[in-house]
């Protein structure tokens, strides 16, 4: 009986384990973070990792999203008449969820996995225990510049993503299912709130800190040489994935209301 | 200059070294030998404080390492160099940015001043052209020296060595068991190094230590070693055909 | 193809991120903006059901405000509204909740009132207000209202209809018949009562006309004096009036001058007050009245009024100073720039402002606190000069590096020559565009450079600064972040020296108050004041 509960239980309590695991060693990051040295450049270069590089892959996801979306909702909307809303439901699905969110999805792809690779790799190869006998600190090294860097560049992309979704809708609606521009923007304007955008923006920052801890977290704890670091990746890219979409839905619960 | 006493460890229940004592001398070459996966690189791993023991203490200068905290550890750590095993080279960086690694993490050296130290240890081990080289482009036996002429970049006053033959050609190997020596002879460091290669450990020990079961099993010079009547030793001096291989 | 560094790229990006936000802020919130400003006003309505807030006001259909907050009060909704500044509503305006089309959201129509009524200025109350009248609510006082008829006509058919209700109608009309004979009676009662009252009033007037006749000498010389002194206030006038034909013609200075609504206004109330004083005079009111009435007195105001005149035809001549100043154009022109510049001289003083302020930042790299003094002295709103004592903790350090090479072995030496503890000063001049400022001066005793930006009403204010431009080290950069939640005090947290190559980088968080002039007066008053009710 007691062996039975033992066994349903320890899934749950590896979670929880994990859960606390991660907790700790994020709450470890912010520590590293300030204490000096401050290791600016090494956050540029994760800056430009996690944000610059993804841009192309940003752009694509967002400018076919948002036109699929003018076109969905259009055929939707033009069963009553209301085809000048289709600007408007455009943005706020960018400006609301779409953006913040494939924009989390695509970068935790591109990003996410490229951090728990490249520091899975660093572990099995002793590059962390040399960082260690070299005096720095490997979490102040490796993981707080791809957090700051997570955190900071994601609204950004996430900003871009908007922006191109929403033209990837005009283009659609304006030029191929002719919708009046005048009504299409005007229609936008009015139901767009600058709360819109910032609140997407703050969970885009989320999703940041979620994927880069995660890649950082599972690369950290790598074992087991080259089939280590893919598990490690393969697991990255699947729990910052779930993760991004459960806090999705509370973070949006929580913001909007 | 170090002395580890009582030191007991074990990873899952798996006793990997238990009561065990051990003291290195300074300004010698101290050469630990034992079979493959005996524990000598958790051995090494606890001087240098990257593995802790679950009780016994490592003193390294007077100071017991094991209770010092992160700040206090990166003080001491300052005093030592380490050539893993592979290397353990930053594949992001180049030879050079490799060996200027802790020149720039730990000194206030102009950009200048930091080539030029890092041109003299790269000379030192004999790479200087491959400084521009990324380390995915070298052998093993040159990533070694690359990770030799990092490990000496602050002139340390102990030196460890993970393996540092294993894996290469014996010319390589009396290359780098030369570089050892000279390295020594020129620093004057505390040098502890791991082996398992009888051959490279008794032409370069000052002094040789012999780990079995978790403990030191023997130790002393080369000479109190040869003339050794502990089967252990005698079994492992005899039986290197074999046991070369197994790694 | 031109090699960027990380930094560069990332910042390009950056700087696209923000134009991007910006571009879409503008758009979207172009009322996000404009949500600060304004001013409020109240307005109680019956229910404000659907009503949410930033619902927006209109007039016209044009946007004019937002609503702010919307609370209970006395039992009804008390809505309150922000006006966007420039726009004026008057008391008789009415406000009334309306529906977009059938489904769509609330807002409040502002209808236009008389023209001409007071202004409603900050914090005033719009009285008249009507609540949601949407189709619902008129369907049910529709019904309300049919139902009611329905009930009256029912009442009016029983009270009329039938036999009671005749019964009723006829003792109505014998009750009415009754009292009007009590009336009758009571006037015939009273007969004698009256008769007294006629002969009392021809009694009164028999008196009065007594003692007009024992008083008719003074009155004739009273009238004789004013016809006197009409006469030369006729003359008076007619020269008054040859001015007055110069001043319509706009002529002169006084022409000039009339011509300004706000001497008008005052020559308004000035001709108010001559007719208060008039209307006292002519009933004799007041030590004037009672010296008109005195002949020696109508000498004198008979000689009094020569002269007027004489003046009146002097200055119309353009003879003495008065009618030379009074017939100059330049004089006004003077006089007008005269009295703009001491405006002007008025409103500067108003918003001189001198500020005290102290800061406290906590350095982590070295875990000790950075104070700053700073007296800020504010001339106009968008420009000001510091002056700042600094005790950094750190002081002045060299550091020198020195290798040897020994036997092939190099050896670094380091020599660290530092102050523990130094006094630096800073004196800046910031002048501010909107919301960016610049500063430029000495920073910690080096030369340099910063910006600030003001967010949020400034509550929050985002500066960097550069400064100690060394050859030898890289300048000293500085980012801080300061929020205010409080009139007095902030919060501060930003990273020091942040690209110092000799360690000196360090976050730091800190806090500090300020004070301006105007705050320590009122400060200084209320200690007073509880030190006197001690």
């Amino acid at each position: 009986m007691i062996r039975a509960l033992e066994y349903t239980g320890r899934p749950f309590i590896y979670i929880f384990e994990e859960f606390g695991r991660i907790f700790t060693f994020l709450i470890n990051a912010i520590t590293w973070m300030v204490r000096p040295p401050l290791r600016l450049r090494l956050v540029f270069k994760q800056m430009e990792s996690v944000g610059v590089q993804s841009i192309i892959v940003v752009l694509i996801t967002a400018v076919f999203t948002g036109m699929v979306l003018a076109l969905q909702t259009f055929y939707g909307f033009r069963m009553f008449g209301g085809e000048g809303l289709v600007g408007a439901t455009v943005a706020l699905s960018m400006t609301r969820e779409i953006g913040p969110v494939f924009t989390g999805l695509m970068v935790t792809a591109r990003a996410g996995s490229a951090m728990a690779a490249e520091i899975g790799t660093m572990r099995v190869t002793e590059q962390i225990d040399a960082l260690y006998a070299m005096s720095v600190n490997p979490i102040q090294y490796l993981v707080m510049p791809r957090l700051v860097a997570g955190v900071l560049m994601l609204p950004f992309l996430t900003i871009v993503s908007d922006f191109i979704g929403i033209m990837g809708g005009y283009v659609v609606g304006v030029f191929l299912l002719n919708i009046n521009p005048g009504i299409f923007m005007a229609r936008m304007v009015d139901m767009v709130n600058l709360g819109d955008i910032f609140n997407g923006l703050i969970k885009s920052a989320c999703f940041g800190l979620i994927l880069s801890l995660i890649g950082c977290y599972k690369g950290f704890n790598t074992r087991g040489g080259a089939e280590g670091v893919g598990k490690a990746t393969t697991q990255t890219v699947v729990l910052s994935c779930v993760s991004i979409l459960i806090s999705d839905y509370f973070l949006t619960a929580f913001m909007f209301r | 200059m170090i002395r580890l006493s009582n030191i007991c460890k074990s990873f899952n229940d798996q006793v990997v070294l238990d009561q065990l004592n051990l003291t290195v001398e300074p300004e010698k070459i101290t050469v630990i030998i034992g079979q493959s996966g005996c524990g000598k690189s958790v051995l090494l791993k606890h001087m240098i404080a990257l593995i802790r023991p679950d009780s016994g203490q490592v003193i390294v200068d007077g100071e017991d390492i094991t209770s010092l905290d992160e700040k206090g550890l990166n003080q001491t750590r300052k005093k030592f160099g380490m050539l893993f095993q592979d290397a353990a080279l930053f594949d992001s960086m180049t030879v050079g940015d490799n060996v200027a690694f802790p020149l720039r993490e730990h000194t206030r050296l102009s950009e200048k001043d930091i080539e030029e130290v890092v041109f003299e240890k790269l000379k030192l081990v004999g790479l200087t052209e491959s400084f521009h080289k990324m380390p995915s482009e070298l052998s093993g036996g040159m990533r070694k020296r690359v990770g030799l002429a990092r490990a000496i970049a602050l002139d340390p006053k102990i030196i460890l060595f993970d393996e540092p033959t294993t894996g290469l050609d014996p010319i390589m190997k009396d290359a780098i068991d030369g570089l050892i020596m000279k390295t020594q002879e020129l620093t004057q460091a505390t040098c502890v190094v791991i082996s398992h290669d009888i051959d490279s450990a008794f032409k370069i020990a000052n002094k040789l230590a012999m780990l079995s079961d978790g403990r030191i099993v023997e130790s002393g010079t080369p000479e109190e070693f040869q003339a050794s009547k502990n089967p252990v030793v005698v079994n492992f001096i005899k039986g290197h055909a074999e046991t070369n291989n197994q790694n | 193809m031109l090699k960027l560094s990380a930094e560069a790229k990332v910042g390009i990006f950056v700087v696209i991120g923000i134009i991007i936000l910006a571009l879409m802020a503008m758009k979207v919130g172009k009322l996000g903006l404009r949500l600060g400003e304004g001013y409020e006003v109240q307005a109680f309505f019956d229910t404000a059901s659907g009503l949410a807030s930033d619902a927006p006001v209109e007039i016209a259909g044009v946007e004019v405000g937002r609503v702010n907050k919307i609370r209970l009060s006395e039992g009804k909704a008390l809505v309150t509204i922000k006006i966007y500044p420039g726009v004026k509503i008057t008391e008789s305006v009415k406000a009334i909740i309306r529906t977009r089309g059938i489904l769509g959201d609330k807002y409040i129509e502002l209808l236009k009132g008389v023209e001409g009524a007071a202004l409603i200025l900050a914090g005033g109350r719009i009285l008249n207000t009507e609540p949601t009248t949407d189709i619902d609510n008129l369907m049910i006082v529709l019904g309300e209202v049919a139902n009611d008829i329905r009930i009256l006509s029912h009442t009016l058919a029983s009270v009329i209809g039938g036999e009671k209700g005749e019964a009723s109608l006829r003792s109505i009309l014998d009750n009415l018949d009754k009292t009007i004979q009590s009336i009758n009676r009571t006037v015939q009662d009273n007969d004698e009562n009256v008769k007294e009252i006629t002969s009392n009033l021809s009694a009164f007037s028999q008196r009065l006309r007594e003692i007009g006749d024992t008083n008719l000498d003074d009155l004739q010389i009273i009238l004789k004096n004013i016809r006197r002194a009409t006469g030369k206030i006729g003359e008076l006038v007619a020269g008054i009036n040859q001015i007055a034909g110069r001043i319509n013609r706009g002529e002169g200075s006084i022409g000039k001058l009339v011509q300004d609504d706000a001497t008008i206004e005052n020559l308004n109330k000035a001709l108010t007050s001559l007719r208060e004083i008039t209307d006292k005079i002519s009933k004799g009111e007041g030590t004037l009245g009672r010296l008109i009435t005195e002949d020696q007195t109508a000498d004198r105001l008979d000689q009094t009024l020569s002269s007027m005149q004489e003046i009146t035809e002097k200055i119309n001549r353009g003879e003495g100073s008065l009618g030379r100043l009074i017939n100059d154009d330049e004089t006004v022109e003077s006089l007008n720039s005269t009295l703009s510049s001491i405006n002007d001289l008025l409103k500067k003083q108003d918003m001189f402002l001198t500020y005290l302020d102290y800061r406290g930042e906590y350095l982590f790299e070295s875990n000790r606190v950075k104070s700053y003094f700073t007296l800020r002295i504010q001339p106009r709103e968008d420009k000001y000069y510091l002056l700042q004592v600094v005790d950094s903790p750190r002081g002045k350090e060299t550091v020198t590096d020195t290798i040897r090479t020994v036997d092939g072995v190099t050896i670094t030496e380091k020599k660290v020559e530092s102050k523990s503890s130094d006094l630096q000063f800073s004196a800046q001049i910031a002048k501010r565009y909107y919301d960016i400022g610049f500063r430029a001066g000495l920073f910690e005793s080096t030369g340099g450079a910063g910006i600030d930006y003001y967010l949020f009403k400034d509550r929050l204010k985002l500066s960097f600064e550069a400064f100690d431009f060394d050859v030898e080290r890289r300048p000293h950069l500085t980012f801080r972040a300061d929020y205010k939640p409080f009139k007095f005090l902030y919060l501060t947290t930003g990273m020091d020296d942040f690209i110092s190559d000799i360690g000196r980088e360090s976050y730091f968080v800190g806090g500090g108050f300020s004070f301006s002039d105007e705050d320590i007066k009122t400060l200084l008053r209320s200690v007073t004041f509880t030190a006197r009710t001690d």
